[in-house]
Parts: structure tokens; sequence; C-alpha cells
């Protein structure tokens, strides 16, 4: 083998260690479910099960975006600033001005755009660190949703955004709305990331991004995309929050710190801060075990001052359970 | 003095002129001018210890938490456990080392990214905090700690803030611990290439725990500072100090990625934003939008210095420039080893 | 309707009663001053309320109004806010507190540089003000939370209460005074839990879920907060507890009106925002002028006729909001 290191000697797209991360998720959440069901009936009635579920959406689609960035080897701290303007700016027009929910739609899209370009063209023309540019965008973007709303506090939703964000399909459909929303778009993006020229530059730039400048990858431009969908993701997150919760404030997302939340799944699923690797399954079900996890604490009153302890361990073992990994070719 | 700390003073000057000039109420005479610096000198203190980390490569996400958790131990030993409180304090500015030390322990025998690591203590120290400070946080301290926070001590007809008469000497051994001694040098070499540091003899690990123990240490005697300023210790005080203290690291002129930088940018970048953010509040601006003036700042002036120093002309040079520096520019999130 | 006639015959009362009182009429408004409206966080809806009725007021009263404050509600964040407010020679600050110990050294400093303290809703030590505007008589206002659900449970109910933060003054005034009812009236009525939902309407969602989810036998949620009402009851909408749990608090009634007709909420007591803004005005007014008493009394158009008695002003009787009366109040 010739002595000059390759990117990648295996083939991107080749299921190595077959879903390990994603088995060991599913059967840690459904292990959980059973010990506490078994403790609490009302735990796996279907009305919490069902609730944990539609809980774990708007995380999880946050989620999203800071895995594909993450696996591009960059951080973006400002989806929680992105997901609480876009809930205060839809919220505010439909409260006072009845705005709709097909114009909602893209509105909020729309404003998760632009901000996620900003981000990316500081990152990738300005050479500025992405923990650097996204630490400014988030309080710049915070700013904004203050200004724009003056403090107030959103606390009414139309009924269409309540049913998007609560509801099912038609009144039939036995998955809530919210649910099949996230498994589009969760099949949108591992399609993109898997299947696409634009996915393997991602994780190739992720890798090694000179030897994926000097291949002739559009590394810039990539990058530039990445966190535009990024941001787009957050602020479609902070629309669903809005249906959800039937609010939004100043403070939405931010208060939470849904940014450290998002890079704290991400781990968890499975993808390495290191990039060249994201696994967006694994996301998507370290969200849902988060929710099984905090759920549970409720149920088994224990008090929630240590939620967020509970959060910190998870974080170190899920990180611990990769550690042995070289930097692989996993997709 | 290197071009970015000159910049940085020039600006500093600038912002008080200006704001003595046009807003009412920042400049009436040198003492009031003064006890503004008790408003923001907690974050130049955790500033301090920060930079350390960041020489290295690494940095600390859980210094807010820290200063939190410092904070509400020393309160509570005071007063559940009747402790003095200077006492309760020393040991709760020994709590942050031991803090300190835990990340460094999860870095270095866990071999866990720095950035994880202590996101990952943030949040365990963080409802350490709140246990602790319990149903009901301290407060109403003896008027001797107060003082401390938000008194000044009256030379003649001039007051001087008890937290400059801190900040000043702490600036000052930290400038000379980085620029002038030897612990400094091995510091700045570990971030720039942390190989290299190991083969020259220098115990890396020792050198990153002395800088994580410091910058706990830091956080939490910036933690028993704000709890002197505001006379109260809650589990949520520190929550304000990260961001604005990474912010002022960088715009001292330190890499994110370590290895480059001076103190005496940092501290001239801490009195910079401080009484930018003073001179706002004075003005009646709102504290997010102060913030965002921050954020700005701090991306428009690592945006300045890199547009300087790759001198670049059109787009098509700063590419070129971009491979010419691949492994670092906007790849790392923060300087990865290869080890 | 017995409310407000016994307003009517309080008022004719006082008129009566010949008194060396400070007429509004020679309210002297000669020199213009700079009154600053501080509530507890600028984005909850009772608050801005105030505001309105506040900024109707100043326009009469040559006032430089100003409503500024955290947008959380955070005592630290008001103590900043004073160190502005007095860098910035106020006359009179006006405010309603997160926690009536930490904001005093603040005051108490605004104070000895000859700035006005007037409080509202939520107190501070008194030392720390010179005058003080309650909302109402505080076992009169913990009875009415109370009775606006026993009516409707079974007297050995379990209830829990949502608040918003462990040290606001109002809220747990509230509270002393609705247990100690409870105690009186429905013995067998037990308090299970008291939660908090730092008046954010998501965190406030989350609480109402935890309590309802670690306490499935709970028949009411008393929540003496404008968002922690909101919370609860949007919680007992989402886990589908509507006709099985009951829910009451102090929100504003634009907040609460759909929760009044969808039968979760069945009565709500509160007071008129608007005017109690107003009133906050005119005693702002009064204090910078040196013109009221320690114990006085005054008499304001439109608003009527007001006692003093130990720095302390007590607004109004509770004013009950249910579905016959929800569509007539618009704030």
């Amino acid at each position: 083998m010739s002595a000059i290191a390759m990117p990648s000697r295996r083939p991107v797209v080749a299921p190595r260690f077959a879903m390990t991360r994603e088995l060991m998720l599913v059967a840690v959440t459904l292990g959980l479910t059973v010990m506490v069901g078994l403790l609490n009936h009302d735990f796996v009635g279907a009305q919490n099960l069902r609730f944990m579920l539609l809980n774990s959406v708007v995380l999880s689609l946050v989620a999203l975006g800071q895995t594909l960035v993450i696996a591009m080897r960059g951080i973006d701290l400002s989806v929680a600033p992105i997901l609480g303007l876009a809930a205060m700016v839809c919220g505010l027009l439909a409260q006072t001005h009845g705005l709709s929910l097909a114009v909602a739609l893209p509105l909020a899209l729309s404003i998760g755009l632009v901000l996620g370009t900003i981000n990316g063209l500081l990152v990738a023309t300005l050479d500025i660190p992405p923990i650097v540019v996204t630490l400014g965008t988030y309080s710049l973007y915070s700013g904004l949703t203050f200004l724009y709303s003056d403090g107030t506090q959103v606390d009414a939703v139309p009924s269409t955004f309540a049913a998007f964000g609560n509801g099912h399909l038609f009144g039939v459909v036995p998955v809530p709305t919210p649910v099949l929303v996230l498994l589009v778009v969760l099949a949108l993006c591992w399609y993109v990331l898997r299947h696409t020229a634009f996915g393997r530059a991602v994780l190739a730039v992720g890798n090694n991004a000179s030897a994926a400048y000097a291949a002739g990858l559009p590394v810039t431009w990539v990058r530039i995309r990445v966190y535009a969908l990024s941001g787009t993701l957050a602020a479609f997150a902070g629309l669903m929050f809005l249906c959800y919760t039937g609010s939004a404030t100043v403070t939405a997302g931010t208060g939470d710190h849904i940014e450290l939340q998002s890079i704290a799944v991400s781990l968890i699923g499975g993808t390495a801060i290191a990039g060249g690797r994201g696994n967006l399954i694994g996301t998507v079900l370290g969200s849902l075990f988060l929710s099984v996890v905090l759920t549970a604490l409720v149920f088994l009153h224990v008090p929630p001052i240590w939620y967020s302890a509970g959060e910190g361990l998870m974080i170190l073992a899920a990180v611990q359970a990769g550690i042995g990994r070289r930097r692989g070719s996993r997709a | 003095m290197s071009a970015w700390e000159r910049s940085l003073v020039i600006l500093l000057v600038i912002v008080t002129t200006g704001f003595g000039l046009g807003v009412p109420g920042f400049f009436d005479d040198i003492s009031g001018f003064l006890s503004m610096t008790s408003n923001f000198l907690p974050f130049g203190i955790v500033a301090l210890g920060l930079s350390l980390v960041i020489f290295t490569g690494g940095i600390d996400l859980s210094v807010g938490a820290t200063a939190s958790l410092a904070a509400v131990m020393a309160a509570q030993l005071w007063a559940t456990m009747g402790l003095n409180i200077w006492v309760a304090s020393l040991i709760g500015l020994a709590a942050g080392g031991v803090l300190g030390g835990i990340n460094a322990a999860v870095i270095v025998f866990l071999r866990v990214e720095p950035l994880i690591a202590t996101l990952a203590t943030s949040f365990i120290y963080t409802s350490a905090a709140v246990a602790v400070a319990g149903d009901a946080p301290p407060s109403g301290f003896p008027d001797a700690f107060n003082t401390l926070g938000s008194g000044a001590l009256s030379l003649g007809r001039f007051q001087f803030p008890y937290q400059l008469l801190l900040f000043l000497p702490l600036a000052m051994l930290f400038w000379l611990l980085v620029g002038r001694s030897a612990f400094g040098r091995k510091l700045v070499t570990v971030g720039y290439n942390s190989e290299a540091a190991r083969y020259s003899g220098i115990r890396v690990p020792r050198v990153l725990a002395a800088a994580y123990v410091i910058s706990g240490m830091m956080a939490a005697l910036a933690g028993l500072v704000l709890s002197a300023y505001y006379s109260a210790a809650r589990a949520d005080m520190g929550d304000v100090l990260l961001l604005t203290t990474i912010a002022m690291v960088v715009l001292g002129g330190v890499s994110i990625f370590g290895g480059e930088g001076s103190m005496g940018g940092v501290i001239v970048a801490v009195l910079l934003l401080g009484l930018l953010r003073q001179g706002m509040l004075i003005a009646g601006f709102s504290d997010m939008v102060t913030s965002m003036l921050t954020g700005a700042i701090l991306i428009g002036s690592i945006a300045a210095r890199n547009l300087f120093s790759t001198r670049a002309g059109g787009f098509g040079r700063r590419l070129l420039a971009f491979v010419r520096r691949p492994a670092v520019a906007g790849t790392d999130i923060t300087r990865h080893d290869a080890s | 309707m017995i409310n407000a006639r016994r307003m009517l015959v309080l008022a004719a009362a006082v008129t009566l009663a010949i008194a060396s009182t400070v007429s509004a009429q020679t309210v002297d408004t000669s020199k213009r001053i700079k009154v600053a409206m501080v509530p507890k966080l600028v984005g909850l809806s009772v608050f801005k309320a105030n505001q309105q009725g506040a900024e109707a007021a100043a326009k009469t009263l040559n006032i430089d109004f100003l409503y500024t404050g955290p947008v959380t509600a955070s005592a630290q964040g008001q103590v900043d806010v004073f160190n502005s407010l007095i860098a910035r020679k106020f006359d009179v600050i006006t405010t309603t507190s997160n926690n009536p110990t930490q904001l005093a050294p603040a005051l108490k400093r605004a104070m000895k540089q000859g700035i006005k303290v007037v409080s509202y809703d939520s107190d501070v030590a008194p030392d720390a003000r010179d005058f003080f505007i309650q909302n109402t008589e505080y076992p009169a206002f913990g009875k009415a939370l109370v009775d606006s659900v026993a009516k409707y449970i079974p007297a050995d109910s379990e209830v829990a209460i949502l608040s918003s933060t462990k040290d606001a003054t109002i809220q747990n005034e509230w509270i002393s005074a609705l247990t100690a009812y409870m105690k009186t009236a429905y013995p067998k009525m037990k308090i299970v839990t008291t939660e908090y939902g730092q008046s954010d309407p998501s965190k406030s969602l989350t609480a109402g879920l935890n309590i309802l989810q670690a306490h499935p036998n709970v028949a009411a949620i008393i929540a003496p907060d404008g968002a922690s009402e909101v919370g609860a009851a949007a919680a007992v909408q989402k886990l589908g507890r509507t006709g099985k749990v009951f829910v009451t608090g102090c929100s504003n009634p634009d907040a609460i009106r759909q929760y009044i007709k969808a039968g979760i909420i069945k009565a709500s007591p509160l007071w008129d925002e608007v005017k109690e803004g107003q009133l906050v005005m005119h005693v702002a007014r009064l204090a910078a002028n040196d013109a009221l008493k320690p114990n006085d009394t005054f008499s304001v158009p439109g608003l009527g006729n007001y006692t003093v008695k130990d720095k302390v002003i007590i607004f109004s009787e509770p004013l009950i909001f249910t579905a016959e009366n929800i569509d007539q109040y618009k704030f």
C-alpha cells in the first residue's frame, strides 16, 4: 500500500459494526422502560409512551442538524437562539395577526436558512473557528429575538398550530403528527448524508479538510450549506416547539441550553466530535432515550435537581463507549 | 506590546472617552467611574484562569457551574454549619481547585476531549449546586464580606473598589506567569503542539492539570466575589459567566486552538468589554442588546485579524491562504492531538 | 357583582368622611419626573397589562415613563437594572420583586440618593421602599384561590401547587394564606407537592406535566402566577385529564380564556391589572412630590379612594373570572 495516507481506505457505506450503537440504545431504552413500567404501570400506558415519544421530537430535530455539523468537524451553538427566534416570530404573528400555519412553515424555514447561512459564511470564508462564530451569533440572534418581541411572552396559539404539535393526521393515524414529521426529516437527512455527493463531501471534509480540498471538493460551499441546514432544522424545531408547547419566550431554546443538549444527544448517539462520521439514527434514538430517562425520573419521584447530573454522566458514558474506536469510515 | 494589543488599547480609550462624553452618569468622577468595575470584574477573574486552559488548546465550559457550586458551598458552610465566612470562602476556593482537578482527570485519564469533558462536568456541577443550595439559598452575609464585592477603600476623597484591588495584583501575577515564567512557556508549548512538547520533556498531563485546577479556582473566586456583591448565593449565579469570558479571552488575542496569545491582551479585553457593557446599560440599552454588541465585536475582531494576517486581497487570496494552513483554518473546534 | 357593590359602599363611606385628604385634582404635575416600572420579568402578560395602565396615567401626570427589567424572573437581573436607574438619576423606581431581601441593598442605595421607591404586587423588605401597593388582602385572595377549585372536587382530594419561583414574595404570601384557609375550611384536602415554573410558560408546562405524572391522583392544581396557571392548564389538556383535574391561579383573562371555555379552569381570581398600573403611577407621582404620608388617604379620578396604612395601600378586592364574565375583560 502506498505510504501516502489516504483519507479513507474503506468504502463509505460499509456497515462494518452493524449498528451496534443504535441497537445498544434501543436495548437500554426498552430495558429502562420495562423496568420502570414494572414499578409503575402508568409508565408503560399508551398515553405515557406517546408522551415520551412526542417530548423528544423538538430536541431530535435540532440534534439532527447538529449531528451534520459535528460530522463536518464543526459546532453550532447558535441553534438555541435560532429555535427561539423562529418560535417567537411565528408565535407573535400567530397570536396577534392570525398568521396561518401554511405561512408559518416557510417563514420559519427561511429564518433558519438565512441565519444558518450567515454562520456558514462567517466560518467558511473568514476562517473564524466555528465555536467563536456560533458563540457570537448566539448572542446576536438572542438579541434579535428580544428586539423583535420586546420581551413579550407568547402564551396562546391557534388551534391549527396546537393540532400540528400534538395531534394526529386526519384524526386517525395512530402516530402523532410531530413524530411522523420527524421520521420524514430523519429519512431525508439520512438519504442526503449516505446517498448524495453532498453527504459524502460533508464526511470527507470532517475527516480531513485539506485532503478533501486537494481532492477537489468545494469545501467552502459544503461548509456554508451544512450550517445553513443546521439553522433551517433549528428553526423548524422552533416552529414545532411553538406548536407543541403552545408558547414562546425570549429564552425559548437558550433557557434550556438546547445547543448543549443537541451536542450531548449527538454524542450519545454515536457521532464523534472529531468528525468524519455522523450517526443520525443514533441521534434520534439518543434523544428518545433522554426523554425516557427524564420521564422515568419524574415517575420515580427523583428530585429534579439530579436530572442535570444524570445527563452529564450519560454524556461521559456514551463518549467512553466510543473512545476505543479510531476514526473510521462509517457514515 | 503587539499590534493586536495596541489596537485593543486604542479601542478601550475610544470607548471610555466616547461614553464619558456621550452618556451622563458614566464618568461623573473618578471614584464613580472606578466603582463601575465592580459590576464586571468577576468576569475578568474567570478570564484569567480560562486563558490558561485555552492556551493549552483546551476549553473549560464548566466555569459557570464551578463558580455557582463553590459559592453555594461556601454560603451553606457559613449558614448551616456556622463557619466563619472567610474560612468558608477559603474552602470554597479549594473546592474550585478540586472541581478543576476533576476536569483534568477526565481529560487526561479518561482521554475525553476538553469540550465534552467540561460540558459533562458542567451538567454535574450544576446539579450539585442546586442540591447544595437547597430550598433556601443562603443570603445576607456579614457586611465585612459584602464590602469585598460592592465596597471600596477610601484613600482621601478617592474610592478604590475592593474588587479592583483584588483583580489588579491577580492580573499582574497571571501576566508574569504566562509571559515570564517557565510554566508559562510550557503552557503555550503544549497548546502549540503537545506531541513536540512531550518529546521535549514537558510533562503534559501536569501542565494540563495545573491549568484546569487554576481555572477552577479562579471560577470559584469569581463565584465568591459575586455572592459578596449580591449578598446572596444562588445555584444559577455563574450561568452568565461562560460566554462573556470566552469572548474576553478570544478578543484578547488568545487563539482558540491554543499556543498563541498574551495575557496583556486578555486584561485589556476584560476592561474593554466590561466598560462597554456598563456604558450601554447606563445609556439605557437592555442587557440583551449589549450582549449582541459583544457578540458582534467578537466576530468582527477575529475576522479583522484573519483578514489582516493573511494579507488577503480578494476571495481567491483567502482560499489560497486556506490551503496553506489547511489543518487549522476553520476545521477544528478545539485543537486535536494525534495521540 | 357583590364585589362591585362592596367597593361602591366603601368608596361612598370614605368620600363621606371628611378628611384632610390629598385630592387628585390638586396633584402637582409641574415638574417632569422620570419613573421606571421594573417588573419581575418584562414579558409576563399581567405585567404588560400594568404597563398599559401606567403608560396611560403617565401621560396625564407629566411622567417620563420607562418599563424595563430582566427577561427571566431573576432578582439579580432586577438589581442590575436598579443600578443603571440609579446612575441615570431616575426620580422614582416602582417594582414588583422576585425576592424580598436581595433587592433591598440596591433599593436602599437608591433611597439614600433621594430616589423614591414604590413596590407593588410582590413586596420587598419594608425598609427598602417608601410605599407598597398590595393587590388585594392576602386572606381574601387565598380563600378565592381555594374556593375556585374546592367546589368541584371531593373534600379529601389531593391538590398541588404550581408557583413561580421559590422566593417570590407575593406567591409565598398567597400560598400561606391558602394553606391556612384550606386547613380550616377543607381539612381533609392535602397539598401533595409544590413545583415551580419560573414564570416561564414552557417551564410551567413541564412542571405541570411533572406534577400530573408523579401524582396521578391530583384533582386540582393551584397555580398562583400568570405563566404557571397557563402551564398547568396546558398540561392537563396535554395529558387528556380535562374534567378530572381542575386548575386555578391568577393569570390575565386573555391567556386563560380558552381553558375556561374548555372547562379546565372554572374560576380564576385576579384584579384589574390595567387600573393597578395607573394607581402605581399616581402613587409614584405623589411620592415624588412628597405629598403622601405613611398614614393617609387620597383619591384618584377614575379609580377611587385609597387609604395608606403604614405605607401600605390595598388596591382592590379579588376579581373572579368565570365562563360568564371572561369575555368582558380584555388584557
